[in-house]
Protein backbone atom coordinates (compact mmCIF):
# COMPACT_ATOMS: atom_id res chain seq x y z
CA UNK A 1 0.00 0.00 0.00
CA UNK A 2 1.07 3.08 -0.83
CA UNK A 3 0.43 6.13 1.65
CA UNK A 4 1.21 9.78 0.66
CA UNK A 5 0.87 12.23 3.88
CA UNK A 6 -0.20 15.59 4.04
CA UNK A 7 3.19 16.62 4.05
CA UNK A 8 3.63 15.20 0.79
CA UNK A 9 5.92 12.49 1.62
CA UNK A 10 5.20 9.21 0.66
CA UNK A 11 6.03 5.72 2.50
CA UNK A 12 4.85 2.00 1.28
CA UNK A 13 3.39 -0.65 3.90
CA UNK A 14 2.15 -3.94 4.15
CA UNK A 15 -0.47 -2.90 6.83
CA UNK A 16 -3.51 -3.99 5.07
CA UNK A 17 -6.38 -5.03 4.44
CA UNK A 18 -6.93 -2.43 7.72
CA UNK A 19 -10.31 0.05 7.96
CA UNK A 20 -8.86 3.70 7.27
CA UNK A 21 -9.80 4.71 10.92
CA UNK A 22 -7.25 1.83 12.26
CA UNK A 23 -4.17 3.12 9.49
CA UNK A 24 -5.09 6.63 10.19
CA UNK A 25 -4.80 6.40 13.90
CA UNK A 26 -1.54 4.11 13.50
CA UNK A 27 0.00 6.93 11.18
CA UNK A 28 -0.43 9.08 14.69
CA UNK A 29 -3.71 11.57 13.23
CA UNK A 30 -7.06 11.79 14.93
CA UNK A 31 -9.58 10.90 11.96
CA UNK A 32 -11.57 14.26 12.64
CA UNK A 33 -8.41 16.53 11.22
CA UNK A 34 -7.90 14.19 8.28
CA UNK A 35 -9.83 13.14 5.18
CA UNK A 36 -8.40 9.98 3.44
CA UNK A 37 -8.54 9.75 -0.36
CA UNK A 38 -8.27 6.01 -1.86
CA UNK A 39 -7.26 5.49 -5.14
CA UNK A 40 -8.04 9.10 -5.64
CA UNK A 41 -12.18 8.95 -4.42
CA UNK A 42 -13.08 10.36 -1.20
CA UNK A 43 -13.46 7.05 1.66
CA UNK A 44 -15.12 6.88 4.70
CA UNK A 45 -13.46 5.88 8.53
CA UNK A 46 -15.01 2.65 8.22
CA UNK A 47 -13.97 1.75 4.73
CA UNK A 48 -11.04 -0.61 4.30
CA UNK A 49 -7.85 -0.26 2.29
CA UNK A 50 -5.63 -3.16 0.69
CA UNK A 51 -1.63 -3.23 -0.33
CA UNK A 52 -3.24 -2.44 -4.04
CA UNK A 53 -4.49 0.64 -2.96
CA UNK A 54 -2.65 3.96 -2.97
CA UNK A 55 -3.84 5.76 -0.06
CA UNK A 56 -3.98 9.87 0.45
CA UNK A 57 -3.76 11.24 3.91
CA UNK A 58 -5.16 15.17 3.82
CA UNK A 59 -5.03 17.27 6.93
CA UNK A 60 -8.09 20.00 7.60
CA UNK A 61 -5.83 22.57 8.02
CA UNK A 62 -7.82 26.05 9.54
CA UNK A 63 -6.99 28.32 7.55
CA UNK A 64 -9.75 31.50 8.12
CA UNK B 1 -27.59 -3.12 9.03
CA UNK B 2 -26.94 -6.75 10.88
CA UNK B 3 -23.57 -6.32 9.39
CA UNK B 4 -22.33 -3.30 10.49
CA UNK B 5 -19.29 -4.56 12.14
CA UNK B 6 -18.30 -6.55 9.66
CA UNK B 7 -16.10 -4.11 7.55
CA UNK B 8 -16.37 -3.70 4.07
CA UNK B 9 -14.12 -2.22 1.26
CA UNK B 10 -16.62 0.72 0.49
CA UNK B 11 -19.68 1.13 2.73
CA UNK B 12 -23.03 2.20 0.83
CA UNK B 13 -25.15 5.74 1.08
CA UNK B 14 -28.00 5.20 3.31
CA UNK B 15 -30.06 6.80 0.65
CA UNK B 16 -29.08 5.84 -2.64
CA UNK B 17 -26.55 2.67 -1.37
CA UNK B 18 -23.96 4.52 -4.17
CA UNK B 19 -20.31 4.67 -2.72
CA UNK B 20 -20.30 5.83 0.35
CA UNK B 21 -17.05 9.36 0.67
CA UNK B 22 -18.83 10.73 4.43
CA UNK B 23 -19.61 8.85 7.33
CA UNK B 24 -21.77 11.01 10.39
CA UNK B 25 -20.79 9.22 13.29
CA UNK B 26 -23.43 11.32 15.30
CA UNK B 27 -26.37 10.17 13.31
CA UNK B 28 -24.29 7.00 11.97
CA UNK B 29 -25.43 7.78 8.21
CA UNK B 30 -23.03 7.12 5.39
CA UNK B 31 -23.73 9.04 2.33
CA UNK B 32 -22.56 9.36 -1.10
CA UNK B 33 -21.14 12.33 -3.40
CA UNK B 34 -24.60 13.75 -4.26
CA UNK B 35 -26.26 12.89 -1.44
CA UNK B 36 -23.67 14.42 0.59
CA UNK B 37 -24.02 17.94 -0.98
CA UNK B 38 -27.49 17.75 -1.34
CA UNK B 39 -27.41 17.24 3.03
CA UNK B 40 -25.02 19.98 3.18
CA UNK B 41 -27.12 22.80 1.16
CA UNK B 42 -30.14 21.34 2.83
CA UNK B 43 -28.98 22.07 6.33
CA UNK B 44 -27.63 25.40 5.38
CA UNK B 45 -30.89 26.22 3.62
CA UNK B 46 -32.60 25.32 6.71
CA UNK B 47 -30.37 27.35 9.07
CA UNK B 48 -30.99 30.31 7.04
CA UNK B 49 -34.78 29.54 6.98
CA UNK B 50 -35.63 28.97 10.46
CA UNK B 51 -33.34 31.55 12.23
CA UNK B 52 -34.36 34.36 8.99
CA UNK B 53 -30.92 35.16 8.07
CA UNK B 54 -31.61 36.29 4.63
CA UNK B 55 -34.72 37.42 3.48
CA UNK B 56 -36.36 39.16 0.32
CA UNK B 57 -34.63 42.01 -0.77
CA UNK B 58 -31.16 41.37 0.79
CA UNK B 59 -28.11 42.37 -0.19
CA UNK B 60 -25.65 39.43 1.00
CA UNK B 61 -22.10 40.57 1.14
CA UNK B 62 -19.59 37.63 1.85
CA UNK B 63 -16.77 38.16 4.10
CA UNK B 64 -14.03 36.43 1.63
CA UNK B 65 -10.63 35.69 2.76
CA UNK B 66 -10.19 32.99 0.34
CA UNK B 67 -9.46 29.92 2.89
CA UNK B 68 -11.63 26.75 2.86
CA UNK B 69 -14.51 28.49 5.06
CA UNK B 70 -15.88 31.58 3.21
CA UNK B 71 -15.11 29.72 -0.05
CA UNK B 72 -17.38 26.70 0.45
CA UNK B 73 -19.45 29.50 1.58
CA UNK B 74 -19.54 31.75 -1.23
CA UNK B 75 -20.14 28.41 -3.14
CA UNK B 76 -23.18 27.28 -1.21
CA UNK B 77 -25.05 30.57 -1.20
CA UNK B 78 -24.30 30.92 -4.81
CA UNK B 79 -26.28 27.38 -5.15
CA UNK B 80 -28.94 28.35 -3.30
CA UNK B 81 -29.51 32.17 -4.69
CA UNK B 82 -32.13 30.79 -7.12
CA UNK B 83 -34.25 29.94 -4.68
CA UNK B 84 -34.62 33.22 -2.71
CA UNK B 85 -36.75 36.43 -4.00
CA UNK B 86 -34.74 38.84 -4.83
CA UNK B 87 -31.44 38.33 -3.14
CA UNK B 88 -28.16 39.63 -4.42
CA UNK B 89 -24.71 38.86 -3.94
CA UNK B 90 -21.56 40.31 -3.18
CA UNK B 91 -18.44 39.78 -2.27
CA UNK B 92 -15.26 41.52 0.07
CA UNK B 93 -11.60 40.96 0.61
CA UNK B 94 -10.25 42.58 3.28
CA UNK B 95 -6.44 42.11 2.68
CA UNK B 96 -4.61 42.42 6.35
CA UNK B 97 -1.18 42.41 5.14
CA UNK B 98 0.31 39.41 6.26
CA UNK B 99 3.24 38.25 4.07
CA UNK B 100 3.60 34.54 2.78
CA UNK B 101 0.38 33.53 3.46
CA UNK B 102 -2.21 36.11 2.29
CA UNK B 103 -0.70 36.05 -1.16
CA UNK B 104 -2.19 32.97 -2.08
CA UNK B 105 -5.13 33.41 -0.38
CA UNK B 106 -6.16 36.32 -2.00
CA UNK B 107 -5.46 35.25 -5.77
CA UNK B 108 -7.61 31.96 -4.72
CA UNK B 109 -10.69 34.60 -3.85
CA UNK B 110 -10.11 36.60 -6.95
CA UNK B 111 -10.25 33.62 -9.13
CA UNK B 112 -13.43 32.67 -7.62
CA UNK B 113 -15.47 35.51 -7.84
CA UNK B 114 -14.10 35.76 -11.42
CA UNK B 115 -15.75 32.01 -11.67
CA UNK B 116 -19.01 33.03 -10.16
CA UNK B 117 -19.26 36.86 -11.88
CA UNK B 118 -19.71 37.76 -8.75
CA UNK B 119 -19.19 41.58 -7.71
CA UNK B 120 -16.39 42.11 -5.41
CA UNK B 121 -14.34 44.60 -3.67
CA UNK B 122 -10.79 44.27 -2.05
CA UNK B 123 -9.95 46.43 1.07
CA UNK B 124 -6.14 46.31 2.34
CA UNK B 125 -5.15 47.51 6.28
CA UNK B 126 -3.05 49.83 4.74
CA UNK B 127 -5.81 51.81 3.31
CA UNK B 128 -7.95 51.97 6.35
CA UNK B 129 -5.48 51.78 8.89
CA UNK B 130 -2.52 53.34 7.57
CA UNK B 131 -0.04 49.83 7.67
CA UNK B 132 0.13 46.54 7.46
CA UNK B 133 -0.73 43.53 9.68
CA UNK B 134 2.85 42.43 9.99
CA UNK B 135 4.25 45.82 10.79
CA UNK B 136 1.65 46.36 13.82
CA UNK B 137 2.62 43.10 15.21
CA UNK B 138 6.24 43.63 15.68
CA UNK B 139 7.38 42.70 18.47
CA UNK B 140 3.85 41.98 20.18
CA UNK B 141 3.17 38.53 17.99
CA UNK B 142 1.73 36.90 20.90
CA UNK B 143 -1.04 39.43 20.59
CA UNK B 144 -1.72 38.69 16.68
CA UNK B 145 -5.61 37.59 16.80
CA UNK B 146 -6.86 40.23 18.89
CA UNK B 147 -5.53 43.12 17.47
CA UNK B 148 -6.39 41.28 13.88
CA UNK B 149 -9.79 40.47 15.09
CA UNK B 150 -10.46 43.98 16.40
CA UNK B 151 -8.87 45.82 12.96
CA UNK B 152 -10.92 43.02 11.12
CA UNK B 153 -14.05 43.81 12.76
CA UNK B 154 -13.79 47.60 11.58
CA UNK B 155 -12.42 46.87 8.00
CA UNK B 156 -15.65 44.52 7.61
CA UNK B 157 -17.99 47.15 8.81
CA UNK B 158 -16.06 49.53 6.61
CA UNK B 159 -16.40 47.23 3.48
CA UNK B 160 -20.11 45.97 4.28
CA UNK B 161 -21.08 49.64 4.42
CA UNK B 162 -19.65 50.23 1.53
CA UNK B 163 -20.86 48.17 -0.72
CA UNK B 164 -24.14 48.90 0.67
CA UNK B 165 -25.03 45.57 2.21
CA UNK B 166 -27.87 44.25 4.66
CA UNK B 167 -26.10 41.76 5.62
CA UNK B 168 -22.75 40.34 5.82
CA UNK B 169 -21.97 36.96 5.91
CA UNK B 170 -18.98 35.26 7.08
CA UNK B 171 -17.87 31.77 7.12
CA UNK B 172 -17.87 30.37 10.39
CA UNK B 173 -18.51 26.92 10.85
CA UNK B 174 -19.23 24.48 13.80
CA UNK B 175 -15.78 23.96 15.23
CA UNK B 176 -15.63 28.07 15.33
CA UNK B 177 -18.57 28.35 17.18
CA UNK B 178 -18.19 25.62 19.40
CA UNK B 179 -15.22 26.61 20.52
CA UNK B 180 -16.10 30.63 20.94
CA UNK B 181 -19.16 28.96 23.24
CA UNK B 182 -16.75 27.53 25.08
CA UNK B 183 -13.61 29.85 25.32
CA UNK B 184 -16.82 32.15 26.68
CA UNK B 185 -17.63 29.69 29.28
CA UNK B 186 -13.99 29.13 29.99
CA UNK B 187 -13.74 33.40 30.62
CA UNK B 188 -17.05 33.08 32.62
CA UNK B 189 -18.33 35.82 30.15
CA UNK B 190 -21.92 35.13 30.05
CA UNK B 191 -23.28 38.46 28.45
CA UNK B 192 -20.82 37.53 25.21
CA UNK B 193 -21.57 34.11 25.45
CA UNK B 194 -25.09 35.38 24.92
CA UNK B 195 -24.56 38.40 22.27
CA UNK B 196 -22.09 36.90 20.57
CA UNK B 197 -24.75 35.94 17.80
CA UNK B 198 -24.16 39.04 15.37
CA UNK B 199 -26.45 41.09 17.44
CA UNK B 200 -23.52 42.71 18.93
CA UNK B 201 -23.80 45.36 16.02
CA UNK B 202 -26.73 47.62 18.12
CA UNK B 203 -28.49 48.66 15.12
CA UNK B 204 -25.36 51.00 13.63
CA UNK B 205 -23.50 48.39 11.56
CA UNK B 206 -24.20 45.61 9.20
CA UNK B 207 -25.55 42.33 10.92
CA UNK B 208 -23.75 39.29 10.71
CA UNK B 209 -24.90 36.08 9.59
CA UNK B 210 -23.61 32.75 10.14
CA UNK B 211 -25.15 30.44 7.55
CA UNK B 212 -22.67 27.58 8.33
CA UNK B 213 -22.89 27.43 12.13
CA UNK B 214 -24.10 24.09 12.01
CA UNK B 215 -21.86 23.00 9.26
CA UNK B 216 -18.56 21.24 10.78
CA UNK B 217 -14.71 21.78 9.04
CA UNK B 218 -14.45 18.59 8.49
CA UNK B 219 -17.83 18.48 5.87
CA UNK B 220 -17.01 22.02 4.91
CA UNK B 221 -13.38 20.29 3.90
CA UNK B 222 -15.23 17.07 2.21
CA UNK B 223 -17.57 19.23 0.24
CA UNK B 224 -14.93 21.57 -1.20
CA UNK B 225 -13.08 18.19 -1.87
CA UNK B 226 -15.84 16.99 -3.87
CA UNK B 227 -16.08 19.91 -5.65
CA UNK B 228 -12.31 19.59 -6.94
CA UNK B 229 -12.64 23.46 -4.75
CA UNK B 230 -9.58 22.16 -2.14
CA UNK B 231 -6.48 23.88 -2.15
CA UNK B 232 -3.51 23.45 0.17
CA UNK B 233 -3.62 26.97 1.36
CA UNK B 234 -1.13 28.12 3.96
CA UNK B 235 -1.55 28.50 7.37
CA UNK B 236 -1.85 31.96 8.81
CA UNK B 237 1.54 32.35 10.60
CA UNK B 238 0.31 33.97 13.77
CA UNK B 239 -2.42 31.30 14.55
CA UNK B 240 0.54 29.21 16.47
CA UNK B 241 -0.01 32.38 19.21
CA UNK B 242 -3.46 32.04 19.76
CA UNK B 243 -5.26 30.57 22.98
CA UNK B 244 -7.94 29.01 20.50
CA UNK B 245 -6.18 26.64 19.29
CA UNK B 246 -5.30 24.68 22.43
CA UNK B 247 -9.19 25.23 22.61
CA UNK B 248 -9.70 23.67 19.16
CA UNK B 249 -7.32 20.57 19.38
CA UNK B 250 -9.03 20.20 23.05
CA UNK B 251 -12.77 20.35 21.71
CA UNK B 252 -11.45 17.93 17.90
CA UNK B 253 -10.95 15.45 20.26
CA UNK B 254 -13.28 15.37 22.50
CA UNK B 255 -15.69 15.26 19.15
CA UNK B 256 -13.70 12.15 18.20
CA UNK B 257 -14.19 10.58 21.19
CA UNK B 258 -17.88 11.73 21.89
CA UNK B 259 -19.71 12.02 18.01
CA UNK B 260 -21.91 15.63 18.76
CA UNK B 261 -20.06 17.32 21.50
CA UNK B 262 -20.02 20.51 19.47
CA UNK B 263 -23.67 20.57 18.53
CA UNK B 264 -24.36 19.71 22.45
CA UNK B 265 -22.40 22.99 23.59
CA UNK B 266 -24.91 25.00 20.44
CA UNK B 267 -27.52 23.54 22.27
CA UNK B 268 -26.53 24.64 25.45
CA UNK B 269 -25.66 28.21 24.11
CA UNK B 270 -29.29 28.51 22.23
CA UNK B 271 -31.11 27.19 26.09
CA UNK B 272 -29.11 29.51 27.95
CA UNK B 273 -30.04 32.44 25.38
CA UNK B 274 -33.40 31.88 25.38
CA UNK B 275 -33.31 31.86 29.20
CA UNK B 276 -31.56 35.07 29.46
CA UNK B 277 -33.63 36.71 26.70
CA UNK B 278 -34.42 40.22 28.21
CA UNK B 279 -33.14 39.40 31.50
CA UNK B 280 -29.62 40.01 31.63
CA UNK B 281 -28.67 43.86 32.52
CA UNK B 282 -27.91 45.11 29.41
CA UNK B 283 -24.97 47.54 29.29
CA UNK B 284 -26.23 50.78 28.13
CA UNK B 285 -25.05 51.66 24.56
CA UNK B 286 -22.38 54.09 24.52
CA UNK B 287 -20.79 56.01 21.71
CA UNK B 288 -16.83 56.20 21.89
CA UNK B 289 -16.06 59.63 22.30
CA UNK B 290 -12.88 59.56 19.06
CA UNK B 291 -14.88 57.88 16.45
CA UNK B 292 -18.65 57.47 17.23
CA UNK B 293 -19.31 54.17 17.34
CA UNK B 294 -20.95 52.11 19.92
CA UNK B 295 -18.99 50.63 22.58
CA UNK B 296 -19.29 49.30 26.21
CA UNK B 297 -16.35 52.02 27.65
CA UNK B 298 -15.58 55.37 27.06
CA UNK B 299 -13.03 54.87 23.98
CA UNK B 300 -13.86 51.68 21.66
CA UNK B 301 -11.52 48.82 21.58
CA UNK B 302 -10.29 50.13 18.11
CA UNK B 303 -9.50 53.87 19.23
CA UNK B 304 -7.51 52.00 21.89
CA UNK B 305 -5.64 49.65 20.02
CA UNK B 306 -4.39 52.54 17.81
CA UNK B 307 -2.70 54.56 20.02
CA UNK B 308 -0.58 51.29 20.67
CA UNK B 309 -0.09 50.55 16.93
CA UNK B 310 3.65 51.76 15.40
CA UNK B 311 3.29 52.62 11.84
ZN1 LIG C 1 -26.63 8.47 -2.18
ZN1 LIG D 1 -13.50 54.68 18.66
Amino acid sequence: MKIILPDKTSRETKAGPVTVEALVRDLGFDPIEVIVARNGTLVTEDAVVENTDEVRIIRIAHGG
Amino acid sequence: MACDDVPVKTPRCDCCSGPAVFHDKKTARHLCREHFIADIEERVAETIRSRHLIVPGDHVVIALSGGKDSTALLMILARLLPSWDSVRLSAVTIDEGIAGYREDTIHSADQLVARYGMDHTSIPFTDLFGGTLDAFLKGREAEACSVCGILRRKALNVAAERAGATKLATGHNLDDEAQSVFMNVLRGDLPRLVRDSGSDSKGRFTPRIKPLMFVSEKEIAVYLMLHGAWADLPECPYAVHALRGEVRSMLATLESKHPGTMLHLMESKTRIEAQCAGRLDEEPVRHCRECGDPCSGETCQLCTLKKTLSQ
